[in-house]
Parts: structure tokens; sequence; C-alpha cells
């Protein structure tokens, strides 16, 4: 009775992964051909991300040893190619399923081979422009770890009498020191997709006997434990103290020469990071990485140059605030000034000096000219930044090629593009992108991209809340709400408590779409993703290949808008959309009953004819026919129901016309008479009829 | 059937090179750009053509447009606009490219009175959340109800909530062409430059979707056809209330329901259109707000402030009308529905689409012409309403055609041989099956709209570009003749 929706229900989830489980199962060797295949699978599937990522974990679990590495190449080439909402599915459970097969293999090319994976894993895809590496490196350092001990240990058992043939890995329980430390935090993480194959793929080898070959980016010895854990703990007063002499210095440079946009850049760069450094202590990583800035900018310093003051107007310097500066000027009237909101009366940089030459707003229009998915043309280029106007030709379009490959969801992404043009040699540090946190609330080290600056946020901040309703939880927004009653009198007052609860107690803004977050928590948590979001989709926007095609899509029907809930992808999480979809779907047919009428026990269904029986429910404390709903007047399956509306094109209009004809006849002056509902489910009285629903005045 | 290069030689045009109204961000160089400082509780109100762009960035202090907030040094495109950028704080804007007209004004009392709105409407949520706000907008045309369910929509959203817009002006679309009938639950942040945002489309969009319930009421005004308009709301109003029931977060958000212009309108003695008497009925309003004269108001008042009988009184408020609101012209207003219909199959600048043209023989194609307003119920279309004797009922429609699959005097629709006639013009996909009887095909909500590119009656065959690259099946297709065709679809 499972129709097979369209849209993706719990039936159509299950058809699409058991689909994908049998071509799994058909896997028996390393074959590129049907890798790609379960892999385009999973791509055209990512609605039921969850439910294909269960069944190749358990089929990696349960199948012979010697298909189990072809089933990890299918895990490895889904990962790299789709990446979210995978890497997250799938991240959390690799522990066991690596270890599972790791251990359950005695074959040292296997096991070489895996090891190869792992190490992978530990990169970010080849070719991509995401910077993070395939899992978080708290998915794959406990594999590492657990890799280690084991190998010591059976080193040290190669040594003494054979006891165990195999398994010794099942002896070693997960590591102690990691036990739960690998949940992987449930924002989705986009890996950029790349060619796993085509880039790496001779021609012989795709004609002849194809195989799968993982993607191995760098020559980098792997047997040692991550370098992480050896460094020395790094004191973190230390690392404050550097940002503060390097401010000291940078400072004075900036005086002397204030045009100097590198020495500009990084003035606003370490003054960020020592905000957050301040708003948020880092530790770990986190730490390291901001102590690795801090080094790299020190160490790109140029030697002093010789003070050249303005003659006429010495420049104060004063420190940037992370909210865009301006300052009416001082003929400008201002009667409303709220008290909170002094963060906009600041001294107007453009009006005390000349546009600098990277301004956070020639970078945005830049950006906003890339984010249009089209290359900009170089005139469009120069008028949008005046810094580029003298860049000769060559120089503009390597700024487009570098760009045009992932702008610009942030300036870092776009600094960082424009610095491989060779433009602006911003940071002369290896490995450091200059980064520019978005503002004071996000309280995070710089990391190599705003990506990885994002997942290292996630780290610090407390999870997100994981409640399964994806509708927009109605923000208690002030706790002194006015009162405002609903009448003439109160239309007059200005109340400026109601321009502060849509401004100023959500200061928390997103720069690319101007949408605001709580200062709490929550709302820091879904800015992260919110950005997140921003970033993925123009990055998928400006992905040549998604936009060619894009058409409009049908509109939805009556019933799918009915039970449509709205929420915001942008700062849902992939969890949360998932479970809330699942819940939704739960409500189906199956759900549905009917309470048995007095001595009842038996009933035949109206549609299919199949006999149904009453069951006692605990919960409603009665008897009643599960699956079953009302079909013109008699009980039947509400799934046989559920087909019928599906199969003819009418879908509910045929019971929403009923439903109607009685309410439109007998509604024309007086309010409607409760109809049948359409929905079958849900009288629509107190809705259609609003019985009593009414607000009283004042 | 896609056509890669989508030339269209029966119109003899080239496909458009950018789609949409498609100016990009950067201005000619010798375009003027400027800055203006706005005090507090002032705008910047602005009038711009269509063809000429004119840019708007916010470079200091807040500012919104109809409610939804500019982000700082982002480019907004808003030409083909009439608006007011407001600043509850103070703000510095810089514009560039040329409007009809723009200044600055500080006569912004309309602007406390909407946002006070929205905080009676907070309250209610608050008070009665099982029961939120269901909100009628009523007011003659040019006195910005569109502009205020935008704004109190948007602040709606900002402040948490998933409010439900039913846009009833078959005039304007709402994520969809003229011609339209659609709500839509507002679950994520609206747009400046769109306002209500994109409707779904295949690929990744800068904003999150909107997902729009669509009828199709193919006439101009309610009075065109009043029997097939008071059908399609009450279906609309089923579906939303219905929807609504199953999510307690949207129905404690509340309703908004916008009203074309000439319900708005009185007769000589001060009375309500029977159409909006059957508006506030179906859609269980609990909340009215005029724009409109006093007259309106007192009408209103009169009749549905104070309790009668089983009803429960029904409040009403009269509200300003923003300063800036000027009669837009109908060469404006053909314009932007011309713009609707290229934004539908084409996208914008930022998420451009592809639309496909499906060539298909007059034999396989279903067509039903909505027939403009019979004669026969034209006579009788003024009565007395019958519960009250005031009332006025300008448009009480013949009882007949109420009634499903009436009879063929009062037919809605005739099924129609494609013809040069239809050329440009749209049509509309519903979800029935072709062979459905005339009522399930009029309130059958909308899957897609269909652009008549070419028909060709020699070979009898007729060119369609459509949405989605797929086919429609054998559903139901209606041409109606509005809105006007829109020649330059392609140009
Ligand atoms: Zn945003
Ligand atoms: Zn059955």
């Amino acid at each position: 009775m499972a129709a097979r929706s369209p849209r993706g229900s719990l039936s159509g989830a299950s058809d699409i992964a058991s689909d994908f489980e049998d071509s799994l199962k058909d896997l028996q060797r390393n074959d590129r051909f049907a890798i790609e295949n379960l892999t385009n699978i999973a791509r055209e599937s990512t609605e039921h991300a969850q439910a294909i990522s269960r069944v190749l974990e358990n089929h990696i679990k349960a199948t012979a040893p010697t298909r189990k590495l072809p089933a990890l190449y299918v895990l490895d080439s889904i990962v790299k190619n789709v990446g979210t909402p995978y890497t997250v599915y799938l991240g959390r459970g690799l522990y066991s399923t690596f270890m599972e097969s790791y251990g359950s293999n005695n074959d040292p090319t296997t096991r070489r081979a895996m090891d190869n994976l792992l190490k992978t894993w530990k990169e970010p895809v080849p070719g991509s422009m995401d910077h993070r590496p395939v899992f978080p490196p708290d998915v794959v350092r406990p594999i590492e770890s657990a890799l280690i001990r084991w190998k010591t240990g059976m080193l040290q058992k190669q040594n003494q009498p054979q006891l165990q043939p195999q398994g010794g890995y099942r002896s070693t329980a997960t590591p102690p020191q990691y036990n739960g430390q690998y949940a992987v935090p449930p924002v989705p993480v986009q890996q950029n997709a790349y060619n796993a194959f085509g880039s790496q793929q001779t021609p012989q080898q795709l004609a002849g006997h194809a195989v799968y070959h993982t993607p191995t980016p760098m020559q980098q010895h792997y047997a040692a434990p991550p370098t992480s854990v050896l460094h020395a703990p790094i004191d973190v007063q230390v690392v404050k103290a550097d940002i503060s002499s390097l401010i000291s210095r940078l400072q004075t440079q900036f005086a002397a020469a204030p045009y100097d946009t590198q020495v500009q850049t990084k003035l606003s760069q370490i003054l960020d990071l020592q905000r957050a450094v301040d708003a948020k202590p880092p530790f770990g990583d986190s730490l390291r990485q901001v102590r690795d800035i801090v080094a790299a900018l020190a160490a790109g310093l140029p030697p002093l140059p010789a003070p050249t003051p303005q003659p006429h107007a010495p420049v104060q310097w004063q420190a940037p605030t992370p909210t865009p500066q301006w300052q009416p000027p001082a003929s400008f009237p201002l009667p409303y000034q709220p008290q909170t909101a002094a963060s906009y009366m600041q001294p107007p940089p453009a009006q005390s000096q000349p546009l600098p030459i990277l301004t956070p707003g020639a970078l945005s229009s830049l950006q906003a000219l890339l984010a249009n998915g089209q290359k900009p043309s170089t005139p469009q280029m120069r008028t949008a930044v005046p810094a580029l106007s003298s860049a000769s030709h060559t120089q503009l379009n390597n700024v487009q090629n570098n760009v045009a490959a992932a702008p610009t969801a942030n300036t870092a992404d776009l600094l960082a593009a424009l610095a491989k043009s060779g433009m602006f040699p911003i940071m002369s540090a290896p490995n450091a992108t200059p980064s520019v946190p978005f503002s004071a609330s996000v309280a995070a080290p710089p990391a190599s991209s705003t990506a990885s600056l994002l997942q290292s946020l996630q780290s610090i901040l407390p999870p997100a809340s994981q409640n399964g309703t994806p509708t927009m939880i109605p923000a208690q927004l002030v706790a002194s709400k006015p009162r405002i009653p609903f009448s003439a009198a109160a239309l007059k007052q200005f109340r400026p408590e109601l321009v502060r609860s849509l401004y100023d107690e959500q200061p928390n803004q997103c720069s690319n779409c101007g949408r605001r977050f709580l200062a709490n928590d929550e709302g820091r948590a879904k800015k992260a993703r919110h950005l997140d979001w921003h970033f993925r989709t123009n990055q998928r926007m400006a992905d040549p290949n998604t936009g060619r095609g894009q058409h409009r899509s049908w509109f939805v029907d009556e019933m799918e808008w009915i039970r449509l809930t709205e929420f915001d992808p942008s700062t849902t999480t992939a969890d949360a959309a998932i479970a809330a979809t699942t819940a939704k779907k739960q409500k189906g047919p199956q759900d549905q009953y009917v309470r048995a009428p007095a001595g009842v026990t038996r009933n035949t269904c109206s549609i299919c004819q199949e006999e149904m029986r009453s069951s006692y429910s605990e919960e409603l404390q009665d008897w009643v026919f599960m699956n079953a709903a009302m079909y013109n007047g008699k009980i039947a399956h509400a799934t046989c129901v559920e087909e019928i509306k599906k199969s003819s094109l009418q879908s509910a209009s045929g019971a929403m016309a009923a439903a109607l004809s009685g309410a439109y006849a007998g509604g024309r002056r007086q309010r409607s008479e409760t109809p049948d509902s359409a929905l079958g489910k849900r009288k629509a009285e107190g809705a259609l009829a609003g019985a009593g629903a009414r607000i009283k005045m004042g | 059937m896609a056509l890669p290069g989508l030339s269209l030689p029966g119109l003899g045009l080239q496909p458009a090179s950018t789609p949409a109204q498609g100016n990009s961000f950067a201005p000619p160089i010798e375009q003027v750009t400027r800055t203006e400082n706005l005090p507090a509780r002032s705008e910047w109100r602005f009038e711009t053509s269509f063809g000429s762009p004119y840019n708007l960035r916010l470079l200091g202090g807040h500012a919104e447009l109809f409610g939804v907030e500019l982000a700082t040094n982002q480019p907004y495109d808003l030409s083909g606009v009439q608006g007011a950028i407001f600043t509850w704080q103070g703000c510095q804007l810089e514009i560039t490219g040329e409007a009809e007209s723009e200044y600055a004004a500080e006569e912004t009392e309309y602007a406390t009175e909407w946002l006070n709105l929205h905080g009676m409407l907070e309250t209610l949520r608050s008070e009665r959340p099982s029961d939120g706000p269901r909100m009628l907008v009523v007011g003659s045309d040019n006195t910005g109800k569109s502009s205020l369910i935008r704004s109190v929509a948007a602040w709606g959203v900002k402040a948490g909530r998933t409010p439900t817009v039913v846009n009833l002006d078959p005039r304007q679309g709402l994520l969809a062409p003229p011609s339209s009938l659609s709500a839509v639950t507002l679950g994520s942040q609206m747009e400046v430059e769109t306002g209500f945002g994109i409707a779904p489309t295949s690929g990744p969009t800068s904003m999150p979707v909107k997902t729009p319930l669509i009828y199709h009421y193919p006439y101009a005004s309610p009075t065109d056809r009043p029997d097939v308009y008071k059908a399609l709301a009450t279906r609309l109003a089923l579906s939303t209330t219905s929807k609504l029931e199953e999510d307690v977060t949207a129905k404690q958000s509340g309703l908004m329901v916008d009203t074309p212009g000439s319900l708005g309108l009185t007769d000589g003695k001060g009375n309500i259109s029977e159409i909006l008497h059957h508006l506030i009925s179906e859609f269980s309003i609990n909340v009215i707000v005029s724009l409109g004269p006093e007259r309106l108001t007192n009408s209103l008042s009169k009749r549905y402030s104070t309790a009668k009988g089983h009803e429960e009184a029904i409040p009403v408020l009269r509200i300003a009308k923003p300063g800036g609101v000027a009669e837009r012209g109908e060469p404006h207003m053909k314009q932007l529905r011309s713009r609707q219909i290229k934004q539908y199959f084409f996208g914008s600048a930022n998420e451009s689409l592809n639309p496909h043209s499906h060539s298909i023989p007059f034999d396989n194609v279903v067509i039903y012409g909505a027939k403009p307003l019979a004669s026969a119920t034209e006579t009788s279309s003024y009565g007395a309403a019958e519960e009250e004797e005031d009332d006025y009922d300008p448009y009480t429609d013949n009882p007949t055609t109420t009634a499903s699959g009436s009879g063929t005097s009062n037919a809605f629709f005739e099924k129609v041989t494609p013809s040069v006639a239809m050329t440009a013009s749209l049509i509309a996909i519903k979800f029935c099956p072709a062979n459905s009887d005339e009522s399930t095909i009029r309130d059958s909500a909308v899957m897609g709209f269909l652009y008549v590119a070419d028909v060709d009656e020699g070979r009898k065959k007729v060119r369609f570009l459509a949405p989605h690259p797929q086919g429609w099946g054998n559903r139901a297709l209606v041409w109606g003749g509005w809105p006007e065709a829109v020649v330059d679809l392609v140009t």
C-alpha cells in the first residue's frame, strides 16, 4: 500500500534507500562505475541522506570482509563528492564503521588502502575551494588514535607467541579518552563537489578496468600521531600579549602610513582577532591557530618605514568597531536617539580620509558584483572598487578567475581570492588566509577560511538546540512587551520600544541580507548556520553546472501546501529539518484511527475489501481501528483513502469540493456552516466558521 | 523538448540576454552617485522607471523598505519601484541612477501608525496564542494596502512569527504572475527588492524560497465575474484555514488579507460591496483595517464593530495612508505586470531561470477559454441583501451560478481551439484532469503558467513557453482575457 510519493514521504525514503541497498549489495569489487552510480543516487536523494547513510553503514558492517573496502570507497566517494549532509550522518558512526572494517580484515594490502583512505579524510577535497578537511578532525582523530594503539598492540603481540590469529582490535575498546568526543556537531558541513576521477584518471584507466581511486592529495606521512597532540601547551596569556604588542607596532606603522592598505588590513585583522580572543578565549587547536596567525602577521611586518606625517591633518587613529561606522554630519537632526543605539554614531572614515583602497564598502560592492553569478567585466570591477582602477587588465582577469570560482559569501574568501591573484599580498604566512570575522559577535579565532572559522565556532559554542520544530520559534524578544490595545486611540503615539524590539534587541546582524539575530547563544548559533547557508548557496549558485538548467518549479497543490511546514532553511540544522519532515510525515494515514462503534470488532475496508480488526488503544482507552478513516460514511483503511486521493489527479479536490459545496451554498451571507473537513481529520469549526474567534475592542 | 537557445521564430524576437529587467549592480560611469542623510523617522520617497537603473545603498544607520531592513553596504536595485526607504534611527543612503521623482520627507505619521498596528497584532498573538489575528485590509486603489501588508508581515517575521499573506487582487501577483489569487505562509525573512521573495526553483537561491498556493482568476476586477471570484475566495479560505489548523505557529501568527481597490468603494449611500462581506465571512476575519475614506470606515464599523446576533464584533481601524503614495498610472501597472510575468519564466538578475519550449499539436491540448461576464448574470447583479435592508449589494451574483456544474447559460468556460488570438498571453495549468467538470476546473489550484509563444494555425501546432522542462500531463488549461498579452517577453 505504500505509495511512492514523489516528494519523498517515508515510503519514498525507504524505497530509495532500498534501491541504494540493492545496488550496494551487488558491489563485489572496486568498480568505479558502480561506485559512481551509487554516489549519484546519494547525490540525487539528499533528502533521504539519513536513511541512505544508515543503509551504507549497516552494509559495511555486515558484508563480507573482501567487500568492505569497496563499500568504504562508496562512503568516501559520497562524502567527497556530495558532502553534506552525508558528512554529518556518516561522520557520527565513522569510528565504528571504519574500525569494524579495519579489524575484520587481515589482508595487509586492504589495510594499507584503508590507512590511505583515512589519511585523505584529514585533508580538504583536492581541487575544492573548501579548505576544510573531508571529515572534521574530531571525527578522524579518534580513529587515528585507536589505530595507533591497535598497531602498537599488534606489534607487541607479534613478539609474543600468537594466541589469536586476528581480531585484536575487537579487544581494544574505544580509547576511553575519546569516548563521546567524536560526535559531529549537527551543523552541515558543505563539501565542494569535485571530480574525484577525471582529474586523476589516465585514459587507459578509464578505458580499461575501472577502479575507484581514492584521491591522495598530499604526500604526507601519517603513521605519527596527530601533530597537535605533541605540541606543548600554549599559554593564552602569552598569545594575548603577543597580540597587544603586535597591535601597538601596527598602530605606529598605521600612523606613519595611513594609506598603506597592507598595514590597514593587518591592523583590522589583528583587532578583530583581539576582540575575538577577549570575548571567548580560545583553547586547543583554535589557540594554536591564533598563535600561528599572530606569528605570521608579526613576521610579515616590513621594517618600520621612516615616518612621513601628513602636513595638514594629523591622523588620529581610532579602533574600528565591527558595526559599520557612520556619524551623521554635525548639522544632522536626530530627534530620536535610542539609548542603546550608539553603534551607528561613529566617526565616518569616509569623511576624515580619502577612500582607503579596500574598505569594507568596496569589498562588499565587489562581492555584490561577483555574487551576481556572472563574471563581471573589468570596467564593472573598476567602478565597484576604486582601488582596482589602476590595476592592469591581466591583474583584473586574475581576480575574475580566482573569485569567479567561488564568489564570495564573505570578505575573507574574497580577500583570499584577491591575494591569490597577486593583487594584494596581504599575508605572508603560508596557510593563513586573512580572515575577517563578520562582526564582534562572531567570537572565534580566525582560521584558514570562513568555513573553518564557522566550524571552529561550533566547537566553542554550545550545540544548536535540538528540538525538532523547524518553524521559527516565536522569539520572545522582549520581556516587557508593550500591550497595545486594538483601538484608534492607541495608533498615534510613537513607541520606541517597538523599534527597539525590531532592531536593538536583535543586535546581531547578517551583513549579506540584513537579517537580525538575538545576542544570546541561540542567536549566535543561528547566525552561524545562516552564514554557512549563505556561503553554501553562493557557492552553489556560482557553480557553472548549477546555473545552466535552472528553472521555476511547478506550484504545489492544495494538500501539499496545507501540509507544508514553513521553516527557514538558512537557520535550521539539517537534523532539525529532517526530524521535522519525518515528524510531519509520521502523521500520515497509518497513524489515523477511527474509534470502533460499540460492539464492532471487525470491519471490511470499503475500498480494498480487506478485513480490518479493532484493537485496544492504551493511549485512547478505547477500541479503535488503526490506519482507518471514514470514507463515504464507512470505515476504510486510511492508507486506501490516501491512495484514492492521490491516484486521481483531483488529489483532494473531491473531498474539498464536497466540503466546499456545503460551505459555499450555505455560506452566502451568513458565516459558513461548518463543512466536513477537507482533510478528514479535523473539523473546520472554529476555523472556517470562526466560532467565537472574535477579538474584543480595546 | 527543451529549446536550449530559446529562439522564438514565431515572434521574430531574439532571446533575452539578461532575463527580466536584469540590470547589473554596477551603474554606467556617467551616472551621478550622491548621498542623502535622513534624520530619524523620515523617509526617502522615490518613483523609478523600469528601464533605467536605480541603486540604493545604506552607508550608515538603519533603514527599511516596507518593513524589510536593508543590509549595510549592499547595493539594491530598485528600478521600476514606487516606494520609500524609511529610517527609524536616521541613516545615510547612497543613491545612483535616475528617478522620475525622489525626495526626502518627514511627514511620516503613517509609519508610526503602521508600526503600532504591528504592535497590536503582536499583542493579539500573545494574548490569543491559539487563535491569531485574521486581518483584512481594505481601501481604494493607491492607498498603500499592499505596502501596509508587506510592512506588518515583514515586522512579524522579524519578530519571529510566520504570518500568512493572502492576495486577492488579480491585478498584482504575489510570488506569481497577475491573474493569480494566492496565499503564502512566510517562514523566513522577506526581501528588499522583491518584497515577498521568490517562489521555489530547481536550484539554489540567494534567499530562502517561499511556497505559495495559487488560484486563477483571469479577470481584472472581482466584479467581472463575481461568482467565480467568490468561489475562488471560498476555496482559498478553506485551504488557508486548513493550513493554519495544521500549524499552530502559523495560526498564532495570523492571516493578512489584501483586497483589490474596487472592493473599497461604497455606493452613493455608503454601502459596502457584497463581495467584501463574503471575504470577511469566508476568512473568518477578526480585525479589519481600512485605508479608505471615512465613509468606508464608518460603513464597516456600522456593520461589524458591534455584535449582531450570533456574530461577535469585529474591530475596524482606520489607518493613515502613506504620504508618498501617488497614483500609479496604467502604463506603470502594465509594465509591472509584464515584469511579473517575465520574472515567472526568467527569474531575476540574481536567480536567472530557463523556461522551456513545448510544441504541441492542436489535437493534444484541451484549452478552456474563461468567459467574460455573461449578459445573463449582468441583468440581475443589483439587489438587496437578504439579511439587512440597508445593505448594498451591487455585485450579487445570480444564485444559480454558484451551484456547481450548473446550466450552460452561465458557464464559466468553453472549450476553445488554439488561435493566433492567444499569442503572447498566459494560460494556467490546473491541477485537475482536462475532462473535469466546470466547477472543478474553476476551483482547482494552479500548477503553473504557460506563455503562448506561437500558434501556427496552418500546421495546427501551438508552442508554449513553460517554466518547467517536464510536461504537465493531461491537465486542464485555462486561457483568460487577463492579463493582457505581453509581446516583449523575450526581448
Ligand atoms: Zn543573511
Ligand atoms: Zn483498504
